[in-house]
Formats: structure tokens, sequence, C-alpha cells
């Protein structure tokens, strides 16, 4: 059984009113520029952009609640420990400025723990925050607004070959489809006494505490894809030029819209090539700091 | 050769030549700070994305006559189910979802016997898609970044694994890799041994504040070794049944010449010393690597083999 991503149309969803290819494209654009900048100003446009594709994507909560939780949850507390440890920004700031020293008032074998709040670790915290957040955000609007009967002719208009856009295509409907396969094998496991969370043994037995696990799953989907290959096989998959059921056509909007993220990607390459949009923080946080 | 071939291949070394000049012209000899190689990572990461492109693409180029290239409607198939079982994999043992416990800085990393294994029983191009569009699927998917010269590594290592069919004497050239990359294994090792105050750059423990910036452990630091002890095991120990020790043997070069791969790249790319990308980088991550795929990749031949009985395909 094929398990699906949420995709279901929604004819008043933003993304959805465009060509897939165009978007993909607008996407491939927002995610470079995204990564070339590091300054908090430059990246609240780009999360300005996530957000506005988020409201106007017409997900409802209760379709995204979980995955959306889960990535907020994992950037916030990613940011949050990049802040304090101020690990993670030291190859782009070499200076720090003290905001205010917090000391615990115990120390353990002479060790006190303590957290220095500085200037650079909180931006570098709020800046890694809002560049991470705009991506994943975009990124997982994908599965839920590109419809999976066209997922193998986008990957074609997108330029790559026949074969490996209909591969491209198999590969992202059977993600979800295998990941329901793993856990019902490992609920299955599991209910035969499988432990894999237990800590113990040593390495080798550590590493073939997985073979339950990963075995079954591979194989069950290789032989599940004779099926597939069978059915493909039957309808002449490969012998000649492939024809797709869907036709896609650029509108004027679609060209617009490449237009804008070309534009964007231009800017920034642009700008960062003129050394514009690198770790920032505000003069006024520095001198308040008495740097 | 064929002129798409040959317009493929202008192409390739065009771009090549335009990161190269941008990179040392204008960076390392103008001296324009921006462009220079740990400035400009984004441009770099792409580089190596070609650099990897290539090197798969002149192994095919000097083989292109041999039936392990052919990708009919099994291979697209094989191909899709590699990398979405990657993808699967990595995002359910690597992501928070679903932790495993990693001993002592050996961060575990199962799902590398996948593209091994899919390289090794499928040829080639089915392992590289399997490691590289895995990879990337799975990072998009547990919301990591972005590092292309990563995917196509693991490309490699599927790439690589894939490669015995194209032997006329597996036998010879099987044993042959095994003493390459076993040389090679000794070499890092070593590397090691002289360097034992570098980070392990791979361990990350928010939980106890530690992010890349512990001095490697032993264990880590030995990983690729008792991969290579366990690699012997299998290869002396399976001796009557050839395809398990050769799965295992493609696998381990694929891995450390696919995992290398990633990790220098990154003295361009992060700016690491040599040291450092292959004490920090390379040995914690291609150590555990190596044991999972020494135990995991011949299970999954075992199975695979035992279908392949019954179904008679």
């Amino acid at each position: 059984m094929l398990v699906a991503w949420r995709y279901r149309s929604r004819p008043r969803s933003f993304i959805q009113s465009f060509d897939p290819r165009a978007w993909m494209m607008f996407y491939g654009c927002f995610l470079f520029s995204t990564l070339a900048f590091w300054d908090v100003r430059f990246l609240i446009f780009f999360a300005a952009i996530a957000l506005f594709v988020l409201l106007t994507s017409g997900v409802t909560w209760s379709e995204i609640r979980r995955a959306l939780l889960f990535i907020v949850g994992f950037v916030t507390i990613f940011a949050f420990f990049t802040f304090l440890t101020g690990r993670g920004g030291v190859e782009l700031y070499a200076q720090e400025h003290l905001i205010r020293r917090f000391e615990a008032p115990f120390s353990i074998l002479g060790w006190t723990p303590a957290l220095d709040v500085t200037v650079e670790r909180a931006f570098f915290g709020v800046s890694q925050f809002v560049r991470v957040f705009s991506i994943a955000i975009m990124t997982i609007l994908i599965p839920y607004s590109l419809n999976p009967a066209l997922y193998g002719i986008t990957f074609r208009g997108l330029g790559l070959p026949d074969k490996i856009a209909y591969a491209m295509d198999l590969t992202m409907r059977f993600i979800p489809t295998f990941s329901r396969d793993f856990q019902l094998t490992m609920d299955a496991q599991k209910a035969r006494g499988f432990e894999l969370e237990k800590i113990g043994g040593g390495l080798i037995q550590q590493v073939r505490k997985i073979g339950p696990l990963m075995v079954p799953v591979t194989i069950h989907a290789i032989i599940g894809s004779e099926d597939i290959i069978d059915a493909m096989d039957l309808r002449a998959f490969g012998i000649g030029p492939r024809t797709w059921l869907q036709k896609l056509d650029y509108k004027m909007k679609d060209r617009i819209l490449i237009g804008v993220g070309l534009t964007i990607l231009l800017f920034s390459m642009a700008l960062s090539t003129l050394g514009l949009g690198n770790f920032w923080v505000p003069p006024g946080l520095l001198a308040l700091a008495g740097g | 050769m064929d002129k798409r071939m040959s317009s493929v291949l202008i192409w390739l070394v065009a771009i090549l030549a335009i990161f190269a000049i941008i990179v040392f012209v204008l960076g390392n000899t103008l001296g324009i700070e921006r462009f220079q190689t740990d400035n400009a990572t984004l441009g770099l990461r792409f580089l190596f994305v070609i650099v990897g492109l290539l090197i798969a693409f002149a192994v095919y180029l000097f083989t292109k006559e041999n039936k392990a290239w052919e990708v009919g409607t099994r291979e697209v198939v094989w191909m899709a189910i590699g990398a979405a079982l990657y993808a699967v994999f990595s995002w359910y043992f690597n992501a928070t979802v679903f932790v495993v416990p990693s001993l002592s800085q050996v961060a575990l990393r199962p799902a590398i016997a996948i593209p091994m294994f899919f390289g090794y029983a499928f040829g080639p191009i089915v392992g590289f898609f399997t490691g590289a569009v895995g990879n990337m699927f799975g990072d998009s998917i547990s919301g990591f970044g972005l590092s292309p010269q990563w995917s196509i590594g693991n490309g490699l290592v599927g790439f690589i694994a894939g490669l015995p069919a194209l032997f006329a004497s597996r036998k010879k050239a099987t044993d042959t890799v095994l003493w390459v990359g076993g040389a090679l294994v000794l070499l890092a090792t070593v590397v090691y041994f002289l360097n034992r105050g570098e980070t392990n750059m791979m361990f990350f423990d928010p939980a106890n504040n530690v992010f890349g910036d512990q001095p490697i452990a032993l264990t880590a630091g030995i990983a690729l070794l008792v991969g290579f002890v366990l690699v012997l095991v299998v290869r002396f120990a399976f001796g009557k049944n050839a395809a398990v020790g050769e799965a295992v043997i493609w696998g381990m070069l694929g891995n450390v010449l696919g995992i290398g791969f990633a990790a220098i790249s990154d003295i361009w790319i992060n700016g690491f010393s040599p040291t450092a990308a292959i004490v920090g980088e390379f040995l914690p991550a291609a150590g555990p690597n190596l044991i999972f795929a020494a135990i995991l990749v011949p299970l999954l031949v075992a199975a695979y083999a035992a279908v392949q009985r019954q179904s008679g395909r």
C-alpha cells in the first residue's frame, strides 16, 4: 500500500497557483540566496517571504501542526544551545562583547557553571534561528503543496532526463511509504521482544541490533519493487522517448515568479560578493556592552 | 566519443575552470578577500560537487562498453527504492526522532549500509543515485543544513561499491582492493596517532555542552582500524560465500574514498587543516561507517541472495 504525503488541491493557495517547475526554481533561488547571508537584517526579508508563503499556502493548522512544531522546536533548541555555548559562531566573529555574566551560586569540584551573555552570541543565535527557520518552512511546504501526479513531469521539465526524473518521482513517493513500513516493522519486532533502545553489550552487539529492523524493511521494499518493475515493463517503460500524462505550461505569473527568484538570487550574490550580509550586530548594543 | 558526451564533458570542464579562476586568481592571487578559499564556501561546495561528478564520469568514460552502466526499468526502480530507504533510515537513526545511543564519541550511522548494498547488488549508477539523492532528501526532511559535497561523497560510496561488476577477474580485483583499502586505513590511523590532540568535529552532544570540540577519543580514532579488522574477519570467515566478502571490501573502499572526498573537500570549503580534516572529520565519520558496513552489509547480501534464489530473478 502506498502512503502519500499530505497533498490536496487547495484552490485558494498561493503556492499551488503556480506551475510546480516555477515553484521549484523559486525555491532553489530562495535556498541559495538565504545561505549567502548571516546578517539578520537581510535574513528577516527571507523569513518574511517564508511566512507569507506559509500563511497563504492554504495548509490548515491541523494538517501541518506536527511537522511545524517539530521543526520550530528543533530550530529553537538548536539556536538556544548555540546561544548558551557560543559555539558554532566562532568562525564568524573573533571578538565578543559581554553584556552580563551569570554565575551559578555553587561550584562542582572547583568548576562554577557560568553563562556569558555576549552581544555576538545572542545575535548569532537569533540569526541562526531566522536563517534555518526560513529554509525549513519553505522545505516542509513542498510535500504539502506539490501534486504527486506532477512529480515526474516537474523534474523532467526542470531538465532532468526521463529516467532520472522518473526515479526522483518514485523516490518522493516511496519515502512516506517506507517510513510507515519502518514503523510497522519496529512495532512488530518490539512485540517480539526486540529492544533497540536498550543500552548494553559491546559495539558489535549494538550494531547487530539494527539488523532485525533494517533487513526486513529493505528486503520487503526490494520484493515489492518487482510488482512496480513488472507494471512499468508492461507499459514499455524506457523503450522510446517518454510522454507524460500531464502537461505543464508556463503562464505569465510563473514567468514572473521565476524572474523574481532569479532577481533575488542575483542581488544576493552581488551583495555577498561586495562583502555585505556577513554577520552583523547592532552597534547600539555594542555601545551598551561597553565596546 | 560521441558528440553528446563530448559536449557534456566540455561543459563540466568549463564550469570547473570558471570556479578555479574565481577562487585562485581573484581570491588568492589578487587578494580579494571575498573569494579566498575560506570565504567563498558556497561556490566551493559546488566546485566539489562537480569534481565528484567528474570522477564518476571519468570512470564511466573508460569502461562505457560495460553492461554495468545500463539503466533499464529495474535500475530506475531500484534507484528510487535505495534513495528513499537511505533517506528514511537516515531520518530515523540520525534525526531527533529516534536516537540510537552513541558509544563514546562513535556516532552510529547504520544507514550507510544502504548505498553500499544497493551499489554492490544493483550497480554503480544505482549506488550513486541512492547515496547522493538519498542523502539530499534525508538532510532536507530532518531539517539539517545543506552540504552538497557530502551528498556527492555519499554518492561515491555507493558508486564505488558497485564497481566490481566492471572487472573481468572479480576475485583478483577484490583482493587488490582489500590491500589498497587496508593501506589507506592504516595510513589514516597513523595520522591519528601522530595527531591525537585534534578535536572530534563530528561529535555533538548538546546536553553535555559538546559541540564538535572535544579531543578525539581513542574509540573514534581507531574505529576505522576496528572496521578493517571486521572486514578481514568477514572476508576470511565467509571464504565460501564470495559475494559477502566482495560486498564488504568494495563497500570499504567506497567508504574510505567517498567520505574521504567529502572530508578532504572541507580543507578548502571550511578552511580546515589537512590533519583536522583527516583526524577530526574523516576518521570519526568513516570509522563507525565501516563497522556498520562490515556487519550490516553481509546481512543484507545474504538476505537478498535468499530472495533471489526464491524468486529466480
